[in-house]
């Protein structure tokens, strides 16, 4: 099965709204529901929704905006494991 | 074979303080006269440390370099120099200033007199040529004067006696012998350490040796010439996008390495050369966003936080340089382009491309074009100062 792909935008914009913090909860993620093999986590630049409060993702081609570190257990539980299925 | 043209010279110089002092006694001016292309460096070191001897080291190197601006033959301006140079009566009539002048013509010939500081450092391909060096006497007091040539890559560091006492009273018994520093100096040689930053590791060393707490101030000044070498930086994409092909293929024409700087510049130009942008998660600085990765790129980055955190290290760079330490091997982003340009590069060209940015138009984070362009103009300010010769385009 391919892996899904979870870009993280690491823009000046996205930085600033805590592209760090939003990765490190990532990977924590990645390992608490032991996704290493299923999950492929990459940097991207400006998905264009800089307007939002937040990190912007992209998991496979779907564009999630507005992400803070404490909304990834959830975009985890309902974007990405379903994927992983 | 001579190419002048392709080399030029570079200097840099660090002091730290006598403990507990907020002045430095030890004062170091540089002239560059653009009439004759020679430039003049002086290291004055005044009698004990703080308010006085700040006073009497500016005043003489002052002095020193004014004359030789003037077009006073150097010798003429020692001499009259040490025939005023008041004499401390309580201090075993010892001169109140001493100093090192180097002068270095067009044609890299170099003139050296030293009075009472210790001898300076020459290297040449590592290792240190002595000079030899004849004896004046002026007023009765004793001048070292040498000439030397300075080829591509020698390297001149004259240093204040706090260098050499380093450690007394500390770490060393008898502080840090000249023989020591020039094996040092050998030692840390290396044709792509940039003159100021010789200076920041001598003067580190001995404040290190004093324990951070240094028993004299203790001041370096490296010259030396150096080959010219080009690095080219675009950040942001051009205002018209049709404008981009013809930016780009002339931008990657440039000789040298290309920095691109920016999400949407890096975008295009990976558009352009036909390769794939491959980003990293690393946050190697929690400051400063990851850099990507494209083929043909020589290093990729973040735009306007990455700039603007090189911009704050230029500035350390020309003061204490204490960020130095950590720029040199980090590899990060802001690290990366300060190695390239501070010390790597003397001729620096930027593309500007002026498209506004929707990422910058964020009200709540106040980053707009204008910001940009400010800290695109304080870094050339900033490179200029280091003497880089800078060329701008805007797009």
């Amino acid at each position: 099965m391919e892996k899904v792909e979870v870009s993280i935008c690491v823009g000046s914009s996205c930085h600033l709204k805590g592209s760090r913090d939003v990765i490190e909860q990532a990977r924590n993620e990645i390992s608490r529901l032991h996704l290493q093999d299923k999950v492929e986590l990459k940097a991207a630049f400006c998905f264009g929704q800089c307007g939002h409060d937040g990190v912007t993702v992209k998991v496979n081609d779907k564009i999630i905006p507005g992400l803070t570190p404490e909304k990834i257990a959830s975009l985890f539980e309902e974007e990405i494991l379903p994927l992983t299925k | 074979m001579e190419r002048s043209d392709f080399t030029e010279l570079e200097s840099g110089y660090l002091s730290v303080n006598h403990k507990g002092e907020e002045l430095c006694g030890d004062h170091v001016q540089i002239v560059s006269d653009a009439s004759d292309g020679s430039t003049t460096l002086v290291l004055a070191d005044g009698l004990g440390s703080g308010v006085v001897a700040s006073i009497l080291s500016t005043l003489t190197s002052a002095m020193l370099s004014r004359m030789a601006e003037a077009g006073l033959s150097i010798e003429d301006g020692v001499e009259t120099l040490v025939k005023t140079l008041p004499i401390a009566r309580d201090r075993g009539n010892v001169a109140y200033s001493t100093f090192t002048v180097c002068r270095i013509e067009k044609d890299y010939t170099g003139y050296i007199y030293n009075f009472d500081n210790p001898e300076p450092v020459f290297l040449r391909g590592g290792k240190e040529k002595k000079l030899n060096y004849e004896t004046l006497t002026v007023e009765g007091k004793l001048i070292k004067k040498a000439k030397c040539y300075f080829d591509v890559n020698d390297c001149l560091v004259m240093f204040s006696d706090g260098a050499v006492y380093a450690g007394v009273g500390e770490t060393l018994n008898f502080g840090w012998t000249r023989e020591e520093i020039s094996a040092y100096l050998e030692g840390l040689f290396d044709p792509s350490i940039s003159a100021k930053n010789i200076a920041t590791l001598l003067v580190d060393h001995c404040d290190l040796l004093y324990n951070r707490r240094p028993g004299d101030d203790t001041t370096a000044l490296a010259v030396r010439r150096r080959e010219r070498k080009k690095c080219n930086l675009m950040v942001g994409p051009p205002t018209n996008p049709s404008d981009d092909e013809k930016v780009l293929s002339s931008f990657f024409s440039l000789e040298g390495p290309h920095i691109v700087s920016g999400g949407t510049t890096c975008k295009i130009a990976a558009r352009y050369l036909g390769s794939s942008i491959e980003g990293s998660l690393d946050y190697l600085d929690p400051e400063v966003p990851p850099i990507s990765y494209i083929k043909g790129v020589d290093l990729a980055t973040e735009g306007i936080i990455t700039l603007n955190k090189v911009v704050s290290l230029s500035r350390d760079y020309q003061g204490q340089n204490k960020a130095y330490f950590d720029w040199s091997f980090r590899q990060d982003g802001a690290s990366q382009i300060a190695k390239m340009l501070f010390e790597e590069a003397t001729d620096i060209t930027f593309y500007v491309g002026c498209a506004v940015n929707p990422a910058h138009q964020d009200p709540e984070y106040h980053i707009d074009i204008k910001m940009k362009m400010q800290i695109i103009d304080n870094l050339a300010q900033e490179l200029k100062n280091m003497g880089k010769h800078i060329n701008v385009t805007y797009f």
